[in-house]
């Protein structure tokens, strides 16, 4: 069965796998068509936000492209980084400040974890691209999974966030494609927005916002737009917990891009 | 029902990051105080954790370019707003101005700076009317910058912000205290009518 499977994501995802893996650090971007979106939780009185179209990598920043990144800015290795922009586990599973480790082969083409949102934002500045906004990364993500074996991406993302972590962190382009080609927006790990620290809700809400009515936490859900995606629950409350600064090892990144103006149709 | 269970699961998920997080900002503020002797010794861009690491430019009111670099020197009290926010922004710039007040003779040894959020409408000429209308002298900047530098600070300032269609912004409503080296020592979150504390915080760091 599962080889069944196999086959039928091999076929259904080909256009996705024409990418040879030798060219894995080639980062292809592809296009998302923007178009308007809505935070889960807002209320229904709340206009929507216009997304233009943009380009986004196809699998998140990984360990070797990184390394790229680092080795070319070296105020960004462990040891030269300010503490303000990253904690103390910045690229903890590093060997050292420009090697991964021979001992980490197998995560070479993983996608890089413990990096903060500073060091994400110049990596993408360096790549002359930017990190997505929230708005961005939701549409891209929210398109379905071109594997029919899920049927729903919110299945599919609570099956994820139900296992445990595995102690190896898995290659890109290993879990699923969706409909626009980007490979493994949900399932291999979290990535940073460029406004991951938007106004949802803080702990203290009830006497520091101007918006109590629309938030979840104090409201219990009231003004939910769809109540079954509580998978988006989870990924706006680990956003809302971080800080720019933090590194965690389930935490990574990929860029996007404004689609040139002579490329447009 | 399950549903139900891991909703609520999410929701008290969410309420327990955000306490944490609140929470990591103080044990910051703690670390900053004890370490400061230190810092003032080496003056080693205090250890890496100097907000004025920061290259982005941001222009005042009077249309001056400003870097944040040329705050030190001074303790800073840093607050953000956007000028067209109805209650809780007047509240801020009002609480700022209480802290100033307070301060007495030590109020001109501290630099209060406004950053607005609204990158689009606050210019310079706005701000500079808003200035006006809530009795801010000249000794205050109010500053606006780009959009990424604004989202940086807000970052470094664990200040919450979201931009709605109507080009209003929703925002969490935070006082910060940056030492002399542009180290963030101390933080006020919430609208709250006493300053003794921050008053205090910031005494301290002049001695």
């Amino acid at each position: 069965m599962k080889t069944v499977i196999a086959i039928l994501f091999f076929i259904i995802c080909g256009p996705c796998m024409s990418q040879p893996n030798k060219n894995i650090a080639a980062s292809k971007m592809v296009k998302i068509d923007g178009g308007s979106f809505k935070t889960f939780y807002v209320s229904k009185t709340d206009k929507p936000i216009i997304v233009k179209p943009f380009l986004m990598d196809e699998h998140a920043v990984t360990n070797v492209e990184f390394l790229e990144f680092v080795k070319a800015n070296p105020e960004w290795s462990k040891s030269k980084v300010k503490r303000l922009f990253a904690d103390s586990n910045y690229l903890e599973h590093w060997k050292t400040d420009f090697d991964i480790g021979e001992s980490n082969k197998n995560i070479y083409n993983s996608p890089v974890v413990n990096v903060s949102w500073f060091a994400a934002r110049a990596y993408c500045a360096w790549k002359n691209k930017r990190l997505p906004a929230i708005a961005e990364w939701e549409i891209a993500g929210n398109a379905p999974p071109k594997n029919t074996a899920y049927t729903s991406i919110t299945n599919y993302i609570m099956q994820w966030y139900e296992k445990p972590s595995l102690p190896v962190l898995p290659n890109v382009k290993s879990t699923y494609c969706n409909t626009y080609g980007l490979y493994d927006m949900h399932g291999l790990i979290w990535e940073w927005t460029f406004d991951f620290n938007s106004f949802i809700s803080t702990g203290d809400s009830r006497n520091t916002t101007n918006d109590d009515n629309n938030l979840f936490c104090a409201g219990a859900s009231i003004n939910v737009t769809n109540r079954e995606d509580y998978a988006a629950f989870l990924r706006y409350g680990f956003r809302g917990s971080l800080r720019g600064d933090y590194c965690v090892s389930s935490l990574g990144f990929r860029c996007v891009k404004n689609i040139p103006i002579t490329n447009k149709l | 029902m399950k549903k139900y269970v891991k909703m609520i699961l999410a929701a008290s998920l969410l309420y327990g990051c955000t306490n944490g997080n609140i929470a990591a900002v103080d044990n910051r503020a703690n670390i900053d105080n004890s370490a400061k002797p230190a810092v003032v010794k080496n003056n080693s861009a205090a250890n890496g954790q100097s907000i004025f690491a920061v290259s982005d430019t941001f222009q005042t009111q009077n249309k001056r370019n400003l870097l944040l670099s040329s705050l030190s020197g001074k303790p800073t009290v840093i607050g953000m707003i956007f000028t067209r926010c109805g209650a809780a922004c007047p509240k801020i710039t009002a609480d700022m101005k209480n802290i100033g007040e307070k301060l007495n003779a030590n109020r001109e040894k501290v630099n209060f700076v406004l950053v607005s959020f609204d990158t689009e409408r606050d210019n310079a000429g706005q701000l500079q009317m808003f200035a006006n209308e809530m009795g801010l002298d000249k000794d205050w900047l109010l500053l606006h910058g780009s959009e990424e530098a604004v989202r940086t600070l807000s970052v470094l300032l664990n200040v919450q912000y979201e931009k709605d269609a109507e080009g209003n912004f929703s925002h969490s409503n935070v006082i910060s205290v940056l030492d002399k080296n542009g180290v963030l020592a101390f933080q006020k979150e919430g609208l709250d009518p006493d300053q003794k504390e921050m008053t205090g915080k910031i005494e301290e760091l002049l001695k």
